[in-house]
Order: C-alpha cells, then structure tokens, then sequence
C-alpha cells in the first residue's frame, strides 16, 4: 500500500489526513519506525491512530501513559494470586512445583506494551500522551521501540512476532528525551486548513446542513486567531455543530443568546467565556477581525 | 564544480542537504542521513514530491525544527525559486533536482541489484559510506559523531533575541533547574540511616495481591525536594531596557522549575499564570499588570509585601529567591536591609541579578549586601551560562 493508498483507505475510516501525514505515515511502516506526533490538544492525534487501525484491520492496543505509570502497568506483571494459588495446590498434596514453572507464561500478566509485542496478528500500539508518563519510563520505552523486545528478568527476552505499528501521542506539557525522539518519526499535527476541516465535519456528521458546517468552520477558523487559553481544536468544532445541529440550526444563528448557550462546546475557561463579549462574538460571526468604525461611534 | 558533482552524485547531494540541517541546529545524524536515503528508494522516481514530507518527519524532531524545515528544503532544493536572493553575472545557480536524483539513486540500486543478486536492501548502507562526509568537511567539526545542536552562545545582548536564542535559553534554564541543590524533606537520625525502614501502610496495601502474605515488602525511601524558586523582576523605569529580557529568562524557569514570577515597581504582582500560557501578547499583558504602578522603584515595600502576602506560606527552608534589579530604591534606604532580612530569616537564599557590570552600590544595597547569597551580573545569555555553575 502506497501513500496515496493509505490516504485513500484512512478516508474511508473516517480520517481525513492531507498527502504530508499520509507520507509520513506509510514511512513509519515502511522503515518501521514509531511515528511521534505532537500538536495542541483536539486535532485528531488519538483518532489518527484508531483510524491507522480500522483501516487496516489491525487490533488497536493503546496504552494510556499518566504520571506514575510504571512497568506493571505498561508492560507485565506476575500473576500473584494465582502463583500463590498454584503453590498452596502444591502444598497440599499435588505434585510440588518447580520454582521455573512458577515463573511461565502461564503466570504473566500481559500488559499492553507486551500484548502488542506477542500479539499473533500485526497491531496498532498507541502510546498516548507519552509526556505525561516519568521519564524513568520513556527509557524503558527505548528497548522496545529500537529493538522490538522486551526483557522480562525471570523469562528472558520476548521478541516481537509482528512489528506494530507505533504512534506516540504527546501535548508538550513536557520535554522529551532527545533518546526517544531519535528514534521516531516526528510529524507535527496543526489546526487543520479550512477545508480540511470542513471535509472532516462532513465526513464525521453527514446530516449537518452544508451551511451549518461552512459557517461553523469559518466561525471556529476566526475564533482560532483570538489570544485564548485552550484554543478549540477539530474535537471542539465538532461537538459545536453537532450541538447546533440538534438545536434543529440549519445555519450558525444570528441569536446571541442562543450562540452563547453553546459557546460551551468551544470555549473551555473561564477566561476564554470572559474574554469574548457577545459583541466579540458577533463580530466573529460576522467575519470581522476588529472593531468597526460604526461600533465605536455607537459605543 | 560542487554543482556538477551534486547533479551527478544524488548521495554527496543529500549529505550537502544533512549538512545544511545540522548547521541550523538540526540534529540529523548518520542514523538520520541513511533513514532519508532509505525513504528516497522506498519511494518510487514519479511519486519524488512526497520526499519533502517522508524527510521532514525524519529529520525534524521537534516542532523548532519543523517550522524553519520548509524554508531549509526550499533554499536547497529549490533555490530558484527563493526570491530577494543575489544573482552574480556568470554564475549559475546549483541545479538539484529531486526527480533527477531518485531516478539516479533508483538506477544505481538496481545496478548493485544487478551485480550482486539479493544485495539491494545492503544499498543504502554502501551508499552512506558515500554519503558520510570527508573528515576535513567543516560540517563535521561541529557534527562530530552524528549531530549536534549546541551552537556557540551568543554575546549578543538579550535585546535582540532569535528564535535560536529562546531555544538556547529554554535549555540553560532546565540545566540550572536540574542543578538546584533537592534537600532532604526529613533527616534521619545517622544510625537509623544505615538500616532500611519498613514502609508499613505500603506493604500492607500490596500485599492485598498476594492474598495476604506480605511478599514483596516496601521499603521507605528518603524524599528530596527540589527548592522552590521565587524570581521577582524589576520593571520599573530604570530597568526598562532590561525588564523584557529578565521577564524571558523568568518565563523559561517558568517552564523549566516551576517557578513563581512577580513584577515589582512601587508595588507588587504576580505574573506566573501570564506567563505559562504560550501567547505571543505576554508582553502587552504583563506591561498592563505594572501600568499604573506610578514613577520610581519601591523595593523594600515590595519585597515585604512578597514575604508577607504572596509567599508567606511557601516561603520555606532551602527556598531561592532571585532578585532581578539594579537596586535603586525610592524607599528608604535604611529599609532595605530589613527587608532582606526577613526573606533570609524564613531560610530562603536571595541572588541578586544586575544588568551592570558592577554590583549595585547604592547606600540601601551597600547595607543589606551581606544579606544577598550572591550577585550576578545578566546582560546576555553567556552571562547565564557562565553562572549556571553556581546557582545551585
């Protein structure tokens, strides 16, 4: 499967990737290397991969990195209970165990890092949000995105049957290592293009009216530019028209009120709600970037 | 002729292009080069354009590189098209043509194929010997062993900043940050230190998975903190030539350590929230908090607001206090020392960072100097550096 192809195909799973992500993306698995994207929060990193993954009708193992996540969690862990179980069995009057049975694969826990490594079909690992996890664990990570291995001390190594196909998700709330950045593919993910974004409206609610979604993208394009805390990504413009949709708006309304009501589904601080005045927000409706001379005059 | 070579030699032309990235702190290294020379064989000679992206997503690691990437490529690749650029008469302009060059880069693998079967994938290794550029190549001295992005720091004054700089600054500020000296929460008595301490509530939580049965016992660990680092930054009107540069040192420990910023004037405000958020109008908003703070510089009445009001409770054992001023001070001067004073009393160690090139002398400073842990002097970003060492 080419770029183009692969573009083609996360169209059809509902992703609209424009030619520069849809490269990068066919590189990662042609060199086989981890693909690290980073952007601002809401424009389609997570959903990049849950597409790469139903496009190609792999598995998707995702791996939610938070701050304290550690190897029992990401990786494996020993089966206590039923290690316990088994020697408890043993005592009582069974066959004893050696101690090597104990520590099989029958008693691994796996853990998404090392379900993708075993799993018996090529699979999709997203590690997402990978800043937020310590950096003792982004070193952990290197071994197995470098050599596809992981070393459990009591087994020996587990190679990877298939080569996943890796995507790290990050927000930049922390540096990463130079390490790890080495080893990936980097592809900075921006605020789509107006039309990207109207392609990836319709794509996702095919019932919104076209003038609903014109006007909502070109709302949302403007609001974009205003000096705001969380500026709304894709997730947020959808929410938006999805929520004007089902007010039953075949357009963004004039009604400020009711503009207001739903200014939730954008604006995500207090700040931000404080900042954009219903004068503000008219204006933006309107298309205008500042303050006209017939508005000063009526002030 | 460099041309003739890059036109006939795909391989010394896409070294030409790792070099070009490495000199604008770009840390594409051997590994790097040969996974770009890999993609461009991957890729097939009519889909050449797609090079661009496959390369930026290899060469760029961070999202620095990845705005100045379409710049770099078009000044290599396409340099006819990059405007305002001079012209000598008789020169011609150095032709690289990336079509031409994944075709030759095609035709040469396939006659490697040709003459050792099964040999193709080995190709982009033999060709990056090639690739890899000779010892006397200028680029290496800084390139030595792959990459390297430390370019030489500037003398510049802070005044004049590139993005280059901020980046530069970013990373002092998370080395210095590094360094800051992490203390004990709490002492142990120096002969329970050489046994290991049960972590009760630990184990026992644990050993819930274990049916029970305490197996893996947890052991408690002595905790170190790292000092909370208070920076608080003239703006007034002496210091106007210099507040922006101290509040873009600021910013960075912002980042970097946590930090808590204040502005002082004649009187004091906190500016940290403005500057964690990433907007190109922290400037105006932080100018907007000191607007109307009046004519001359209180520092004594600010610097008792800020141990009494703002950091009353943080303001703890081991906390760094940075002061960022050239001491003249419009309250008395005998009110100075006393101010410090309680700052030091708390546990907290002031540094003291003047623009110029001596220490502050003014008679207020001269009382309460033995007060300040150390004087800096900050005009650039060497000057940071040099005393990185010892703010710790």
């Amino acid at each position: 499967m080419d770029d183009r192809a692969l573009r083609q195909a996360l169209h059809q799973a509902g992703y609209i990737a424009d030619d520069a992500l849809a490269t990068t993306l066919w590189l990662a698995g042609e060199l086989q290397r981890p693909l690290l994207l980073e952007g601002d929060a809401g424009v389609g990193k997570t959903a990049l991969a849950t597409a790469l993954a139903r496009c190609q009708q792999r598995r998707l193992v995702r791996l939610q990195c938070h701050e304290g996540l550690d190897l029992a969690q990401a990786a494996y862990e020993w089966n206590y209970g039923r290690q316990l179980l088994a020697i408890r069995a043993g005592e009582a009057g069974a066959a004893p165990l050696a101690e090597a049975q104990l520590f099989g694969r029958d008693y691994l826990l796996e853990r998404p890092l090392l379900q993708a490594l075993t799993s018996e079909q090529p699979c999709v690992l997203l590690i997402d949000e990978i800043d937020r996890a310590d950096e003792a664990f982004e070193a952990y990570l290197l071994e197995l995105l470098s050599d596809w291995q992981i070393t459990v001390p009591e087994l020996g190594t587990l190679r990877a049957r298939h080569v996943p196909a890796v995507v790290l998700t990050s927000n930049g709330t922390r540096e990463l290592s130079d390490a790890l950045r080495r080893r990936c593919l980097y592809h900075w993910l921006d605020y789509p293009t107006p039309a990207r974004e109207m392609a990836i409206v319709q794509a996702t609610l095919p019932e919104a009216h076209t003038a609903l979604v014109e006007q909502a993208v070109a709302f949302v394009q403007r609001l974009r530019h205003e000096d705001l805390a969380k500026v709304p990504g894709v997730a947020e413009t959808l929410d938006w028209v999805r929520a004007l949709h089902r007010l039953g708006q075949a357009a963004v309304p004039d009604d400020a009120a009711l503009l207001d009501l739903t200014l939730g589904c954008l604006l995500k601080t207090r700040d931000d709600r404080f900042q954009l005045t219903p004068e503000r927000v008219r204006q933006l409706r309107e298309g205008r970037r500042s303050v006209g001379v017939a508005d000063k005059q009526g002030q | 002729m460099a041309e003739a070579a890059a036109a006939a030699d795909p391989l010394a032309a896409i070294a030409g292009f790792a070099q070009l990235l490495r000199a604008h702190g770009l840390a594409v290294g051997v590994a790097e080069q040969a996974a770009m020379v890999q993609a461009a064989l991957a890729l097939p000679p009519q889909r050449h354009a797609a090079l661009n992206a496959a390369w930026r997503a290899i060469a760029c690691q961070r999202r620095r590189d990845w705005r100045q990437w379409p710049d770099l490529f078009a000044r290599y690749w396409q340099p006819q098209r990059q405007r305002g650029s001079t012209r000598v008469s008789g020169q011609t302009r150095p032709s690289r043509d990336l079509r031409q060059l994944v075709q030759q880069m095609h035709a040469q693998m396939n006659a490697a194929a040709g003459q050792r079967p099964g040999s193709a994938p080995g190709a982009a290794d033999a060709a990056l010997d090639a690739a890899t550029p000779a010892a006397d190549d200028p680029g290496l001295a800084q390139a030595q062993g792959g990459a390297s992005r430390s370019d030489p720091l500037h003398d510049r004054s802070l005044a004049q900043w590139l993005p280059q700089d901020l980046a530069q600054l970013q990373r002092l500020a998370e080395r210095i940050a590094d360094q800051l000296r992490r203390r004990l929460t709490r002492r142990w008595a120096a002969d329970a230190q050489a046994r290991r301490r049960l972590d009760l509530r630990r184990t026992l939580r644990r050993s819930l998975a274990t049916g029970g049965e305490p197996i893996a016992p947890c052991w408690q660990q002595p905790r170190r903190q790292r000092p909370r680092l208070f920076v608080l930054v003239d703006v007034s009107r002496s210091m106007s030539v210099h507040a922006q540069l101290f509040l873009r040192i600021a910013r960075a420990f912002v980042g970097a350590a946590q930090a808590r910023v204040f502005v002082f004037h004649t009187r004091l405000a906190e500016v940290t929230p403005l500057l964690q958020r990433d907007s190109g109008t922290v400037q105006e908003k932080v100018n907007a908090v000191a607007a109307g703070f009046g004519g001359g510089t209180r520092i004594a009445s600010s610097l008792r607001d800020f141990t009494d009001v703002h950091a009353r409770s943080q303001l703890g054992r081991g906390a760094r206090v940075w002061v960022l001023s050239d001491g003249y001070d419009a309250d008395p001067p005998a009110e100075l020392a006393p101010a410090l004073q309680r700052i030091t009393a708390r546990g907290a160690r002031i540094t003291w960072f003047h623009p110029g090139p001596q220490q502050p002398v003014s008679s207020a400073m001269t009382d309460a100097a033995p007060l300040v842990h150390r004087f800096v002097r900050l005009n650039t970003l060497r000057d940071l550096a040099d005393a990185a060492p010892l703010l710790r």
